[in-house]
């Protein structure tokens, strides 16, 4: 029992715990870099944004500049329009996922070169395919120019606004293509480890197709895909480039907003700036703290890993 | 119940063939070894036999049907797998219950079986364990009776014991065989260890390089293998060559009367196991030989013994000799196996 | 039939970039360029040149000096995080992942005052400060994982047979987990290198990155020039994936984003 036991748990526990001094000299390096930068920009962002202002000569505490934002008509309008873009694109990118994994795992292991083309994504910044996408579908773009010599449309202002858009089509377009290789990879390299020997017991015991995919698929690669939509929503939420080049002009998502107010010639929006997006940072650490109390929840229900 | 019978099957990864028109049959609720080294191609055949890998020829029937184009999940034979391979996101009854529930049965009745399996297999009580909170032995067991428990016509077995230490491994022998006995599932034992394909089961068949190269019973396999190769991979490492003549095997050790090799002149190889040989310091009977080296192994001591232009290895348990002494060989007769021509 | 869908959805936001930097004129509705030509590209490297590729050295540097900055503290960081149980580790965990999923932005805003006062404002050092709080975690996770698959015994080994600690950490140590530095360093200057805007409010536009002069490009209405920084913008990071793939012996670069 003992051994056995031991070594199912991992690395970490079958060693003995070196002492503080060590484990301190070895973590204490990164741990400074993060708190200081990470923690002292949020600290100082968290001070200004309450009335700490020296360059204007004000020092006086304030909750006035979150009351300014929280009580602007328009930001629930661009809370509800970056949820959205968030929450969609991760959606819709975990389901083609899903599936893209499963696919990819039953093409034989000459294809290389697809593997190797999936990837590219991964390495291209989000700037460029958006980009990209300005190129390709806005009104003038290469989309709509083969849509007119095909006849489908009569001039560039029958296109489908694609770009700039109400449902921010551009947007999420960008973020899937971008997305999709990240999670895939992800929940690729559980399902190989030890998804297809598994795969093989759920078929001698008798599971179809149906049943394999839901009772033992789903359940092994929850958690790298759970894991994988987390840092994807925590990314398009507080994303600024894409919707900055694809979104509409109005409502803004929150990070452009911020941006927007951050860098206005009047000083004094610049607070406002900086409280959007300490209220970005809380909505997104109020996701992963949500997302983390459900998963607990369902492992404790045995229903994941 | 149903017996298993498999007919020239070959079986290729990649297109090049690892198991080459291998035919076994597993009668009706007996138990059989498939015994091989590591590589042979034993989990190849198990998984053509479940499903999970298709022959490119030869059939292979369960229960008198012929299965070759069912998928795994329509077959009647279960895997256990050589890693015990039990969900690791379920707790023992969860795992064991995992068939049954597939097949949509009833809550009263996958209860009353997970219980009766978990007597069967020493598991009593450990329902709500979670598998990373189980020892070896205990995982093989839930992985046994997750497969037990839809009493399957065919049960396939890789390994099951390989990753057990020697006395878990004893312990689970003897309940895999009792568990045999009383549910009287066909099945087909799979292991690398000789020893443990002899005793498990009333007939082995023994794999090499993805051919079978003899089935039969256990003292068949031992006493009488079919070629030199069989013969080394059961211990065996004296072997020398004669000549017939007139129904009698000619050989500078040994001379055997053999009928029933009738074939004039011909030049046989011939072998006997090193415990049959029996060695002698005094007298004048028998073969002279001089003790090369001498290595005590508990039981017995392993004697190699120059005797004319070979050396024979003889086991003995005696500990009074040493090397450079001069001793008497005997081969009896009986049990001097003359491979058949060919060989 | 998937493999073509792939291929085809990957490689087609390429196809106008690629077209529109080879085009001197291109109207609507036409489908192909009126004129084929490189006037983009002669102005990439000759009449821009100097700006361009000092857009694109000034990238490499960052994160470059990124990438070395996260593996060398990260690499210890993740060793400790791999191999050992100790008190306070989940809150460790904590402190990490949060520069991981809470956007650059709003970090950059809040040190920016502060990078005034102290002179980091518009400095290339500045700018390397503000990517770290997002590089050296996503570093330090890659090493856990890297570490947490990996057995100390190699190094006590070598101890055993007589080898000084130092030549233990380069001959065994760095050569064990050297799939995992390249990989967690590739992660660290991926990330830098498609940062905008923290480099936009850190440097003030001084510290002139790729794609601080691709938003700026893409505000002045230049296609063909925009599209031809585009590609110069993406070709490094496809090679460092070409460089990764032949070195982790075809392994997929899982985790990087
Ligand atoms: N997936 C595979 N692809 C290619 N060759 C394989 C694969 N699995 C096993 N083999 C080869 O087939 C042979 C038989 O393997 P296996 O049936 O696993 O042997 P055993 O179970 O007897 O140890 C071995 O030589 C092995 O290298
Ligand atoms: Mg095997």
């Amino acid at each position: 029992m003992t051994t056995d036991t031991a070594n199912a748990r991992g690395n970490a526990r079958t060693r003995p715990n070196p002492g503080l001094l060590v484990i301190g000299r070895l973590v204490v390096p990164a741990l400074a870099v993060v708190t200081l930068l990470f923690g002292g920009g949020l600290v100082l962002g968290l001070v200004q944004s309450l009335g700490y202002l020296p360059a204007t000569g004000m020092q006086m505490f304030t909750l006035r500049h979150f009351a300014g934002v929280l009580s602007d008509p328009d930001f629930f309008y661009s809370l509800g329009l970056t949820f959205y873009i968030a929450a969609t694109s991760t959606a819709t990118a975990a389901l083609i996922s899903v599936a893209m994994a499963l696919v990819l795992t039953s093409l034989a292991r000459r294809q290389r070169v697809v593997h190797f083309i999936f990837q590219i994504p991964l390495t291209v910044p989000h700037l460029v395919i958006a980009v990209a996408l300005v190129f390709m579908m806005a009104p003038t773009g290469l989309l709509s120019r083969a849509a007119l010599k095909l006849g489908m449309i009569n001039s560039s202002a029958s296109f489908p606004l694609l770009i700039n858009d109400s449902w921010a089509i551009g947007t999420l377009t960008a973020y899937v293509w971008k997305e999709v290789p990240f999670i895939t990879l992800m929940i690729l390299s559980v399902l190989r480890r030890t998804g297809m020997e598994l795969l093989e017991v759920g078929k001698t015991l008798k599971a179809s197709r149906r049943q394999r995919f839901f009772h033992i698929t789903l359940p092994t690669i929850f958690p790298s895909l759970a894991a994988a939509c987390l840092i994807v929503f925590a990314y398009t939420f507080g994303a600024f480039e894409v919707p900055f080049l694809l979104g509409q002009t109005y409502p803004m998502t929150l990070p452009v907003w911020a941006y927007k107010s951050y860098s206005d010639v009047d000083l004094m929006a610049r607070p406002e700036g900086i409280a959007i997006g300490l209220i970005i940072a809380a909505v997104i650490i109020a996701a992963v703290v949500a997302a983390q109390l459900l998963t607990k929840a369902a492992r404790h229900r045995g229903l994941v890993l | 119940m149903g017996d298993l019978k498999l007919q020239n099957i070959t079986i290729d990864y990649d297109h090049t063939p690892v198991v080459h028109d291998f035919s076994l049959t597993v009668e009706n609720g007996q138990m059989a070894s498939l015994l091989g080294p590591s590589g042979a191609g034993k989990t190849t055949v198990l998984k053509a036999v479940a499903g999970l890998l298709q022959p490119r020829s030869g059939e292979i029937f369960i229960d008198g049907r012929l299965a070759n184009g069912l998928p795994p999940e329509k077959r009647n034979a279960v895997m256990v797998f050589q890693k015990n391979l039990l969900f690791p996101f379920m707790n023992v009854e969860q795992n064991i219950g995992f068939g049954l529930r597939m097949q949509g049965r009833s809550n009263a009745e996958v209860h009353r079986r997970i219980e009766k399996i978990l007597e069967l297999t020493e598991l009593t009580g450990l329902n709500r364990r979670k598998v990373h909170e189980l020892s070896g032995g205990q995982q093989q067991r839930v992985s046994l009776a997750r497969a037990l428990v839809l009493q399957p016509a065919i049960l396939l077995l890789d390994e099951p014991l390989s990753s057990l230490d020697a006395t878990l491994r004893q312990q689970m022998r003897e309940l895999i065989q009792d568990i045999q006995a009383q549910t009287r599932i066909t099945t087909l034992f799979v292991t690398h260890d000789q020893a443990e394909a002899l005793m498990m089961s009333q007939r082995v068949c023994l794999l090499l390089n993805g051919r079978i190269r003899q089935v039969g019973n256990p003292q068949e396999l031992f006493y009488r293998p079919a070629d030199p190769e069989v013969a080394r991979f059961f211990g065996g490492c004296n072997f020398f060559e004669g000549q017939l003549k007139n129904g009698v095997y000619y050989s500078p050790f040994a001379t055997v009367a053999a009928p029933e090799l009738a074939d004039n002149g011909q030049r046989l190889n011939a072998t006997i196991r090193p415990e049959d040989i029996l060695i002698s310091v005094k007298g004048t009977q028998g073969l002279p030989g001089r003790v090369q080296k001498a290595s005590f192994e508990g039981g017995t001591t392993r004697i190699w013994v120059q005797c004319q232009n070979r050396v024979f290895v003889v086991l003995a348990p005696r500990t009074d000799l040493c090397a450079g002494q001069n001793v008497r060989l005997h081969l009896p007769k009986d049990k001097i196996r003359i491979f058949p021509p060919g060989n | 039939m998937v493999a073509a869908g792939v291929i085809v959805v990957v490689l087609l936001p390429f196809v106008p970039l690629v077209m529109w930097s080879l085009s001197d004129r291109w109207f609507y509705p036409e489908l192909w360029p009126r004129q084929w030509g490189l006037r983009a590209w002669q102005y990439v490297f000759s009449t821009a040149g100097t700006q361009i590729l000092g857009g694109l050295w000034q990238s490499v540097g960052v994160a470059a000096t990124v990438s070395c900055i996260s593996v060398g503290i990260g690499m210890p960081a993740g060793r400790a995080l791999g191999l050992f149980d100790f008190r306070g580790k989940d809150l460790v965990a904590v402190v990490l992942i949060l520069p991981v999923i809470v956007p650059p932005l709003c970090v950059a805003m809040g040190l920016h005052l502060w990078f005034i006062i102290i002179g980091l404002a518009g400095s290339f050092l500045g700018v390397v400060l503000v990517h770290l709080t997002f590089c050296l975690p996503y570093a330090v996770f890659v090493m856990w994982g890297i570490f947490s698959n990996y057995d100390p015994a190699y190094e006590e080994q070598a101890r055993s047979l007589g080898a000084p600690a130092w030549k233990v950490l380069v001959r065994v140590t760095l050569p064990l987990t050297f799939p995992g530095i390249i990989v967690a360093g590739l992660f660290a200057f991926l990330l830098s290198w498609s940062q905008y805007l923290s480099t936009l409010i850190i440097g003030g536009g001084k510290v002139a990155t790729l794609p601080i002069l691709l938003f700026a490009l893409m505000g002045s209405g230049d296609r063909p020039v925009a599209a031809a920084v585009s590609i110069v913008f993406v070709a490094p990071a496809m090679l460092a994936l070409l460089f990764s793939a032949r070195y982790l012996g075809g392994r997929s670069i899982t985790g990087v984003r």
